[in-house]
């Protein structure tokens, strides 16, 4: 695969959002099928470690995806290559670190819960 | 009948404009381009490209009532009035609904359309299964009308880039040609950012052609075969 031929970000869009279409699927059978969701029963789930693991994956798959999405958009409009270079920085940036922040919360809430 | 055409004579004008144009039309008139023949009969000032006069040459593809089309074809019945008629959107116009193919056509040679073969030709010709022929079915029949590559928002921003679906649709024909020795190349070629990667599946292309193939699955499929070509 060449580094910056496209074909990554074709595959990161596609895989994230099987990803995607799977957690969507679940959730909507949760909601058809599971007990009424309650911020109590959410959050007791969610501070079990596979949960959160699962959560974190969820995350990952939304950034990834908007990253390629971003990133498209950018390769569209932003001709000179500084500014592009400078904005796709800026929102890896962003994107990295609501990926840190969102590992933060679940663990700390998984710790706060054990 | 009444039409809005889109008039632009680079010599006269300083800006396109719309003229309204009320059609006599005669009983054996059932295509937009019948009408357009009628129309030129009234006012021989305006301009269009026809040649078969039955969706086979691709000259008089236009932007008739927001959608892309071919006029040789397009029944006028379906056609809720004032009909519009633009010249294919994003092209440069030389006049009135005439544009500028050039870059189209640049795209489209630079994915080699035609069998590459160095090796020795047999007696009478190279031969293809049933099965290999299948193949070409839905590829062969695209007859350059621009109608895809002007109708798709990424050729519109990267016109210069993006190969476009018409390309890629016949770069797709000799890839799956049983026939062709140069598959690797081909598909090496593609693996690019722009020249492939800039498709997001808006599926326009497919939308409008008129000979009913489908680009945006051919363009699909390259990338999976450009995939499985990394794995």
């Amino acid at each position: 695969m060449r580094l910056f031929s496209g074909q990554r970000a074709f595959v990161l869009q596609r895989l994230s959002a099987l990803v995607l279409l799977a957690y969507l699927a679940g959730g909507a059978l949760w909601l058809a099928f599971g007990p009424a969701p309650t911020f109590s029963r959410w959050q007791a789930w969610s501070a079990q470690p596979l949960a959160a693991a699962a959560l974190l994956v969820l995350a990952a798959a939304v950034l990834a995806h908007a990253w390629v999405g971003v990133r498209d958009v950018m390769l569209d409009y932003l001709r000179p290559l500084a500014l592009r270079l400078a904005a796709l920085g800026a929102v890896a940036t962003v994107l990295a670190g609501l990926a840190a922040w969102t590992a933060l919360i679940l663990f700390s809430h998984v710790l706060a819960f054990a | 009948m009444r039409f809005r055409v889109f008039r632009f004579d680079p010599e006269r004008d300083a800006r396109p404009r719309l003229q309204d144009y009320d059609v006599r039309l005669k009983p054996s008139d059932r295509m937009v381009l019948d009408a357009l023949v009628r129309l030129k009969e009234q006012d021989d000032s305006i301009s269009f490209r026809r040649s078969c006069r039955e969706g086979v040459c691709g000259s008089d593809a236009m932007n008739i009532n927001g959608l892309n089309a071919l006029a040789c074809i397009t029944p006028l019945k379906d056609l809720p009035e004032p009909v519009t008629l633009y010249p294919l959107p994003a092209f440069p116009v030389i006049r009135d609904l005439i544009v500028d193919m050039t870059q189209f056509f640049a795209h489209y040679h630079a994915i080699k359309p035609y069998l590459v073969n160095d090796e020795a030709p047999p007696e009478r010709e190279r031969l293809q299964s049933p099965q290999e022929h299948e193949k070409l079915n839905g590829l062969y029949e695209c007859i350059l009308c621009a109608c895809c590559s002007s109708f798709c928002p990424s050729q519109w921003w990267n016109p210069e880039k993006f190969l476009g679906p018409a390309a890629l649709l016949q770069a797709e024909r000799f890839i799956v040609d049983s026939r062709d020795r140069a598959t690797g190349a081909r598909i090496e070629f593609l693996d690019d950012v722009y020249k492939l990667y800039r498709c997001r599946s808006i599926m326009n292309c497919t939308e409008v052609c008129p000979k009913k193939l489908n680009p945006a699955g051919a363009i699909e499929r390259i990338k999976v075969a450009l995939l499985r070509k990394s794995a």
